[in-house]
């Protein structure tokens, strides 16, 4: 058994990465990136259907100089040049309905997400109750015009 | 000027006994100048149902946790606001 080592690959460039990282980006465009494959159960037929949230975003930079004079040789003229670059995306994906289609006929079922709409109304609620707090606190502190 | 883009784009039609099922999704688009940044959002849209006598049939897609968040946070934002002139007026 012997251990090969593929040397003839070409690297792949930074502007290939980007390139890569661009044509994935915009796959999530696609309409079957939101339907997914078919599920085939007997006469019954489910498409799963999803929401997709991509961003992406990068930067590249460059820079060169020169000049003359160092601590070590006064007169020796130098150059300088250099580059980089950067770049972050996420996608996000979350579950909408599924289409159900029988010989029955064909209908959209909801997915319905209790844990994100629980946070919604805790979050809602504790709005509320923190402008409660806040007006309640206020009338307590204010002095009153008599005083 | 980001560019902002909306479309709607059509799937590939598939045959399920007497339907044909046609899937539409609705892309919005935003890239900046020079195309360094971008955001995607696709979502499903709606279903076109044809059946073989021809009748056609759209059934929309619905986002009810998403319909249930915005309606949850609006009602915490006019409560809050409520709270707000019942304090005020005592």
């Amino acid at each position: 058994m012997t251990d090969e080592i593929i040397t003839d690959q070409p690297a792949q460039t930074g502007l290939d990465v980007i390139q890569d990282t661009m044509d994935g980006f915009l796959a999530a465009a696609d309409v079957r990136a939101v339907y997914g494959e078919p599920i085939q159960h007997d006469d019954t037929m489910i498409i799963p259907t999803a929401e997709i949230l991509s961003a992406l975003g990068f930067g590249v930079g460059s820079g060169s100089g020169n000049g003359t004079g160092t601590d070590e040789n006064p007169d020796k003229p130098w150059q300088g040049a250099g580059g980089g670059g950067g770049g972050g995306g996420r996608v996000l994906s979350r579950p909408v309905a599924i289409v159900v289609a029988s010989p029955e006929g064909v209908r959209v079922e909801p997915v319905i997400d209790i844990t994100k709409i629980a946070l919604a109304g805790l979050t809602a609620l504790g709005f509320m109750v923190g402008m409660m707090f806040r007006m309640s606190s206020r009338r307590h502190s204010l002095p009153s015009i008599e005083d | 000027m980001p560019t902002i883009k909306t479309e709607i784009i059509t799937g590939e039609t598939r045959q399920v006994g007497n339907y044909q099922i046609t899937p539409l999704s609705q892309v919005l688009k935003i890239i900046t100048p020079g195309k360094h940044a971008s955001f995607i959002w696709n979502r499903p849209k709606a279903v076109v149902v044809r059946t073989l006598d021809g009748q056609e049939q759209v059934l929309p897609v619905t986002d009810v946790t998403r319909i249930a968040i915005w309606l949850m946070l609006a009602g915490g934002v006019l409560g809050a606001m409520l709270v707000r002139l019942i304090f005020w007026n005592r």
